[in-house]
């Protein structure tokens, strides 16, 4: 699609053709390009090559799994009950989603306009990895049919699962309320806009009571099994909050790490706003970051010297621990901060992908690696990975398919 | 008193002293055999050779307790038991309830404010117990079906004999972790 | 920006805190440090590990009683105790086996110690406690059962109990649930009958009875025989206490037994987080709402500005 943009077309950015007419649904959807051309682009794709491959793979392995059951796909463990598609799908997708509350409250409630070129970006980020989430869930799930059970069917309110379940089904409602505005301005729906208009401060307001809570919920299922997940990766008082902290940065990381993807791979759906403004909004996004990175330090620390812990620091684990910090922690910290100093976007951004390698560790250490870390270490079953890279692929898809079409990189040009 | 007189007196009072010694010698013969079978059900019952551990028991309360008129010789029962309460029946049934935990029992032990010996096990294991407690230190039979025949019952209920699964390939492989 | 004027600020507000309200449910009381320790008449069954021989008597009752599958080896096979799984761990519980039984090695013990493996049926089970559909239930008769109905399969269960009971049918497709003992609640404890595991032991390992009486043989037992037993009744306090108790003549960490449990249930180390919850949805409201107000104290002032 860049090179085709490079050779003069033009993506649609109104609902008006270059003669006047009005572009169709189905004429959207193929991004303004005969069937012919498109098909042709999406073949000349070496990306879509490699998705072939992994569905190819991928989708029969997925299917196997609903007709032979889990014990096809994992180690049908007793130990570890939990593997890839929760420690990956929900406990790593999760935070690094956070980019949506992360923006509605800097636009909507602190009212930093400045921000709104990369506002839907952050909203649409949010919103496909809270629903790539429950797909994960849903894979996970021993019997995924009875999703709704503990809304409607049994409840057990006094269950750190049950505020998880009730969040994320409310806040996905609220995150597709707040991109309604972007999907109507493409399907010319103009008073979904306007509704969503009047009540965005309530839901910009809801989305973080429930954001908060679901991220710090996440650790909290961890304080069920305190013997369990290594000393250094566990703190009864303040589980919650390490993982409601980390998710601020890791939802502005993951921003930066996605808004830079498009920058490199999606140029020709870019408008200058978005262009012009994106290295400077790094930098804004950067220093919010660096200010959750040290703060999160800070509370770890706190939460080793709540328990008295340090001794650990000295064993083989807090070797890997330190790493985990080092690497996730410290180095995008320091990173950052020069970057802002020196209003550099692209240290920013190799910080940001420190950042989101960090929070991927640190969820995956506190759910797998130093899970049960006095019995034996447990590798996942190896269908577990290509069923987790399948679902992802399937999340990048939509997410391209999205961004191609709705106007999130892009002004849409309202017809007057 | 006449000489004759004095002669009977002396007999009786001889019979007297050794009545005792008399009642000993024949309680420690008993029976020879005894059939254990009111818990018979995955073994056949048990034919206990009571003679042969007669030979073999430092004393009758060694097994029956304080039941047969003797005092135990564990310090901490002849505190209570030393003078060797006799009871009508020496069996261990009699005392060793075979329902030792139903509800009935139990209420039976609950309400009995008095009874020291709340934990007194069931007739079965009783049984094991005793018999399995002095085997394994002097030397006995120990297997279950060294005392006690399994029968098509029990090798079922043990899924053992004709009724052992087929050695799988999967065994263990299957989760199980 | 929009002007927020009172209108808008309610709507959004009423739209905010109708969602919010649905969703909080998970109001929770505040912890008290007085914890449930079982219903006062509840049973329990005290395991005296000291008699244990290793027939697994009680395991092929199990499988008979709850209708479990045909095990791999026949239940007087005694090689299943050097079976080792992962991490060179003895045999546990699995989705055909509600009990098993795990042998110890001990150094100056003349004979293997035997340790019986099953549910604890604690008093105030982490099981319960974590299930978020309100699967399990803790009976006034001292058994923790679980309802197969309702289970969505989420196995945090699994992660929670301390003791790693739970097993999982993965095996199954269509109806994979969760695997444990229920104290054979349905066809004994609730008629008032024994556990039937605990009718088959040829050696009356376990004593059935209400769990306040057994504490009390429990420390008889101790005190009579002093040199007999390990001072400590196992499961007395751990996690808030368990029906399941165990006497053993061998320190616990030795065979199998997790020491560092501590007294607390588990809901204890949960009850925190537990508590945030309706203070994050109180406080939060204001608090942004008054962040949002005062960052847009320039924008207002100058709209004043300009009407005036």
């Amino acid at each position: 699609m860049n090179s085709l943009k490079s050779q003069g077309f033009a993506p649609v950015v109104s609902h008006l053709k270059k003669d006047g007419s009005e572009w169709t649904v189905k004429e959207k959807i193929m991004l303004g390009l005969s069937p012919k051309e498109y098909w042709a682009v999406q073949r000349r794709n070496p990306f879509n090559w490699v998705l072939w491959v992994i569905y190819a793979v991928g989708l029969p392995i997925l299917v196997g799994r609903f007709i032979f059951g889990l014990g096809w796909v994992t180690h049908s463990s007793y130990d570890y009950p939990w593997g890839l598609f929760l420690g990956w799908g929900l406990f790593t997708m999760v935070p690094l989603s956070a980019s949506g509350f992360m923006m509605g409250t800097t636009v909507e409630l602190f009212g930093r306009k400045d921000f709104k070129p990369i506002e839907r970006l952050g909203l649409l980020n949010g919103l496909l990895g809270y629903l790539f989430a429950v797909m994960f869930l849903q894979v996970d799930l021993g019997q995924p049919w009875r999703l709704i059970y503990p809304m409607f069917v049994s409840l057990g309110p006094a269950a750190v699962l049950f505020l998880v379940a009730w969040h994320v089904a409310t806040y996905l409602s609220c995150q597709v309320a707040e991109l309604v505005p972007a999907f109507s301005e493409w399907m010319g729906f103009p008073k979904a806009k306007k509704f969503i208009k009047s009540i965005v401060l309530g839901l910009t307001i809801a989305g973080i009571i429930l954001s908060t809570l679901h991220q710090g919920a996440l650790g909290a299922l961890f304080t069920y099994a305190p013997g369990k997940v290594h000393p250094l990766w566990y703190s009864s008082p303040f589980q919650w909050l390490h993982f409601f902290v980390s998710a601020v940065f890791a939802g502005l990381s993951m921003l930066i790490v996605v808004s830079t993807l498009t920058k490199w791979f999606m140029r020709w759906r870019c408008d200058e706003n978005y262009l012009n403004n994106l290295s400077k909004l790094t930098l804004g996004l950067a220093k919010g970051a660096s200010m959750a990175l040290i703060t999160y330090l800070v509370i770890k620390i706190i939460g080793i010297a709540h328990d008295n812990n340090w001794a650990y620091l000295l064993t083989g684990w807090g070797q890997w621990y330190m790493f985990e910090i080092l690497v996730g922690v410290i180095l995008p910290l320091i990173f950052y901060t020069m970057a802002v100093r020196n209003s550099n976007a692209s240290l920013a951004r190799f910080a940001a992908i420190l950042a989101v390698f960090g929070i991927a560790l640190n969820r995956l250490n506190t759910a797998l690696i130093a899970f049960n870390w006095q019995l034996y270490r447990e590798i996942p079953h190896w269908r577990e990975l290509v069923i987790v890279i399948t679902v992802y692929a399937t999340y990048i898809v939509v997410y391209r398919a999205v961004l191609a079409r709705m106007p999130i990189l892009y002004t849409w040009k309202e017809k007057k | 008193m006449g000489g004759r007189k004095k002669t009977l007196l002396g007999m009786a009072a001889l019979m007297l002293l050794t009545a005792p010694l008399a009642a000993q010698s024949w309680a420690a013969e008993g029976p020879g055999t005894v059939e254990l079978g009111s818990l018979a059900n995955y073994y056949s019952p048990v034919t206990f050779d009571h003679a042969m551990h007669t030979g073999v028991a430092a004393s009758c309360a060694d097994c029956h307790h304080h039941t047969t008129g003797l005092a135990p010789t564990n310090p901490s029962c002849a505190r209570c038991h030393k003078a060797g309460e006799q009871t009508s029946s020496v069996a261990c049934k009699s005392c060793h309830s075979d329902q030792r935990f139903s509800a009935e029992n139990l209420a039976k032990i609950e309400g009995n404010p008095q009874l020291y010996h709340k934990g007194k096990p069931g007739l079965k294991g009783a049984y094991h117990q005793k018999c399995l407690g002095c085997h394994t230190t002097m030397g006995g039979p120990t297997g279950c079906q060294d005392c006690h025949t399994r029968n098509d019952k029990g090798d079922a209920f043990f899924n053992s004999g004709k009724y052992a699964p087929a050695p799988s390939a999967s065994a263990g492989h299957e989760g199980g972790h | 920006m929009k002007k927020l004027n009172r209108r808008s600020f309610l709507k959004g507000g009423l739209a905010g805190g109708a969602a919010i309200a649905a969703v909080g449910t998970s109001k929770q009381a505040a912890a008290g440090t007085h914890n449930f320790g079982g219903y006062p008449d509840s049973m329990g069954v005290l395991v005296d590990l000291t008699k244990c021989v290793g027939c697994r008597t009680c395991e092929a009752a199990c499988n008979k009683e709850q209708g479990l599958p045909v095990p791999d080896k026949p239940f007087d096979d005694p090689s299943v105790f050097e079976e080792k799984r992962e991490g060179g761990l003895p045999r546990r519980t699995s989705e055909k086996a509600y009990t098993v039984v795990q042998k110890y090695d001990v150094p100056g013990r003349e004979h293997p110690l035997f340790r019986k493996v099953q549910c604890n049926h604690c008093n105030e089970p982490a099981c319960l406690t974590s299930c978020f559909v309100n699967a399990y239930k803790k009976t006034p008769e001292g058994a923790v059962i679980y309802d197969k109905t309702v289970c969505v399969g989420c196995r945090t269960c699994m992660v929670a109990c301390p003791f790693y009971i739970p097993a999982y049918s993965y095996s199954s497709p269509t109806n994979p649930v969760i695997k444990k003992c229920i104290m054979c609640y349905d066809t004994r404890l609730k008629f008032g009958r024994p556990p039937a595991c605990v009718e088959a032991c040829p050696q009356e390992v376990m004593t059935f009875g209400k769990r306040k009486d057994l504490l009390k043989l429990a420390h008889q037992r101790i005190s009579e025989k002093p040199d007999a037993y390990i001072d400590h009744v196992y499961g007395e306090t751990e996690v808030g206490g368990t029906a399941w108790m165990y006497l053993s003549d061998v320190p616990f960490e030795k065979i199998g037994y997790d020491t560092h449990l501590g007294k607390e249930p588990i809901i204890s180390y949960v009850k925190e987080f537990l508590g945030m919850v309706p203070m994050v949805l109180t406080i939060w409201p204001a608090l942004f709402t008054g962040f949002h107000l005062l960052s847009n104290r320039k924008d207002a002032l100058k709209n004043e500005d300009n009407k005036s």
